[in-house]
């Protein structure tokens, strides 16, 4: 994860008055986050396809 | 002065080009090295071949620019998951995990791989790097620029005009109104792979008639100023990646083709796909006119330029061509993003525009002495020739020889640098090439190549920007026999070259049939071993690399 890359797509959300996506895609970084700190590649499908 | 580096990955065909002082010293398509055709992963065979081309390390980079805005197909891709909720539910999880797990950080994985400062990548927007790569790189100190695509970032489609170094955006149409992605789904509804099939769609249409328009006037609304609007409720990329349309498209046209089924084309069945195909590419010459008409009304001059993967339709640019001078950018894909993202960097930081590309030479070269060593290994006969003499000596004794020359080309094309050569009068050359040495549909045509000089003997019109980069189709002239080049329509994709490797060779030989060195579903060859493969794998004569013979024993 690159404070950066967020940095700048929080920027571009806010510039192009999407600023409605920030809390959707802070929820998504954290839930990819927590994928990357559990290993869990293997649960990607069943996780997400239980929350969405 | 500056050495800029573009780079496009992660959707289509990845590449690099690298950009000093404002000359283009290399670019090449990841897939020439990893053998994927159209590879789309981080390109770093061809990022770091680039560099060692152009005689520099990363760290002599001053910029490193992608070709595509990461955080706005980000927000496409969001805004659509909930706009097509809960449609999209199948399509939401794979394009989050493909946008969190790689592309968002596209810009990282660059200086990552690169090993240099992340600060020193940036981006510029996808339909200005196909913008730039063909205003820059045409001969037009004004134009009209039109780019057309499936879709990148929000874009499908963008109007611009280029002056001098200037090169500003005057119109977009934003997805999902695509004329690429429609192209793109019907590819798929006629059993043809998406992203390799559109040029077998093209070629197919020639066999039929236009009698589905007014069905595919459903999908596609064409408006009076020649934007369009697709009803995507036909389609299906909204909802799901692997089909690309929807049941409603089956239910307008009948049921898809098998994608394993032979063509016969005197079949009723085929002929009705056929049918559907050349309504499809009337369609879509008809929008590809109208814009090109605004364009140059925008611009105030009847010089044109154009990119982005539909420009690739070489029979829809004969038509805009006949309206103006036109120069279409010979990596008119995604490829040719890289170019144009390494050229606007370099702007940026100073350089002057770059001159003219007048040829698409911009690849690896071939390794002589070690295709001779790889070559005796593999039980092949080596000899040194005078390779113009040996290739027209096979050629006229009715042979398909390989034909490597000089540095790899820029682009899908082979232009006589990694190429397939034979004799284009001999009616069976086209039947014998497609069946045992390229292993691909019968109905598909192959190229002639022809001397600038001798272009009137055989072709109506003259030589144009178009022709040297195989971007268009002439009429082929009724008197002469060029029966393995000629398409059922009486029009040839012909290549006109008046510089490089063919220009001794088309003096004894004025007309050849050229087509890639590559089987189907390859990648073009590239290096001698992927060449000696070639002919280790296909019933090709002979393999000329350089001045080297490869014969079998």
């Amino acid at each position: 994860v690159s404070f950066r890359t967020i940095r700048d797509l929080l920027r571009h959300l806010w510039r192009e008055q999407k600023w409605f996506f920030i809390p959707f895609i802070l929820i998504l970084l954290v839930i990819g986050v927590v994928l990357a700190a559990t290993s869990g590649a293997a649960y990607v499908a069943p996780f997400v396809y239980s929350i969405f | 002065v500056s050495a800029v580096l573009g780079v496009s990955c992660d959707y289509h065909d990845a590449a690099a080009a690298l950009v000093i002082d404002g000359r283009i010293v290399a670019a090449v398509q990841e897939e020439r090295f990893s053998r994927i055709r159209f590879d789309s992963s981080l390109p770093t065979h061809a990022m770091q071949w680039c560099l060692r081309f152009g005689g520099i390390t990363a760290a002599d980079l001053d910029r490193v620019v992608f070709y595509e805005n990461p955080y706005a197909h980000q927000t496409r891709v969001m805004s659509w998951s909930l706009k097509t909720w809960p449609r999209g539910l199948r399509m939401f999880p794979r394009a989050m995990r493909s946008q969190l797990s790689s592309k968002l950080w596209v810009l990282d994985r660059i200086a990552s791989s690169l090993g240099i400062d992340r600060t020193r990548v940036t981006h510029v927007a996808h339909h200005r790097s196909h913008a730039a790569s063909a205003f820059y790189c045409s001969p037009f100190s004004k134009a009209g620029v039109l780019t057309l695509d499936g879709v990148g970032d929000s874009e499908t489609t963008s109007l611009s005009i280029g002056h001098g170094d200037s090169l500003k955006q005057a119109w977009s149409q934003d997805f999902p109104h695509s004329i690429g992605l429609l192209y793109a789904a019907i590819t798929a509804w006629l059993g043809f792979r998406v992203n390799d099939g559109e040029y077998k769609v093209m070629g197919l249409a020639a066999f039929g008639e236009p009698k589905f328009r007014s069905e595919l006037g459903k999908v596609l609304r064409i408006e009076g100023d020649a934007s369009f609007s697709i009803d995507v409720s036909y389609l299906g990329h909204l909802v799901d990646p692997d089909l690309g349309f929807g049941p409603k498209l089956e239910k307008l046209l009948g049921r898809r083709r098998s994608p394993s089924k032979p063509w016969d084309l005197a079949d009723a069945e085929d002929k009705r796909y056929a049918d559907i195909a050349s309504s499809l590419q009337s369609l879509t010459e008809e929008v590809v006119v109208g814009l090109a008409r605004r364009a140059r009304a925008m611009a105030g001059v009847s010089e044109l330029c154009m990119a982005g993967g539909v420009a690739l339709n070489c029979v829809a640019n004969a038509l805009v061509a006949a309206e103006g001078p036109l120069y279409v950018h010979p990596a008119a894909g995604d490829a040719g993003g890289a170019l144009g993202a390494a050229i606007i960097g370099a702007m940026e930081l100073g350089d002057p525009r770059p001159e003219y590309l007048s040829s698409v030479a911009l690849g690896p070269v071939p390794d002589t002495s070690r295709a001779a060593d790889v070559a005796r290994h593999l039980g092949f006969s080596t000899a040194y020739v005078d390779p113009v003499q040996e290739a027209s000596d096979r050629i006229g004794r009715g042979e398909v020889i390989g034909w490597v020359q000089g540095r790899t080309e820029w682009g899908p094309r082979s232009l006589g640098h990694r190429s397939i050569l034979a004799d284009p009068s001999l009616p069976d050359t086209r039947d014998r090439v497609n069946r045992t040495v390229k292993q691909r549909e019968l109905f598909r045509p192959f190229a002639p190549v022809v001397s600038a000089q001798s272009f009137g003997s055989y072709f109506e019109g003259e030589p144009d920007l178009l022709t040297p980069f195989m971007c268009t189709v002439r009429n082929v002239k009724p008197s002469v026999a060029l029966a393995a080049v000629t398409h059922v329509d009486g029009t040839a994709r012909v290549q006109s070259v008046d510089s490089g490797p063919l220009v001794p060779l088309l003096e004894r030989l004025p007309v050849l049939l050229n087509t890639s060195l590559n089987a189907a579903g390859d990648p073009i060859a590239t290096s001698e071993i992927d060449a000696l493969s070639f002919l280790h794998a296909r019933p090709i004569d002979a393999l000329i690399i350089d001045d080297l013979l490869v014969t079998r024993p």
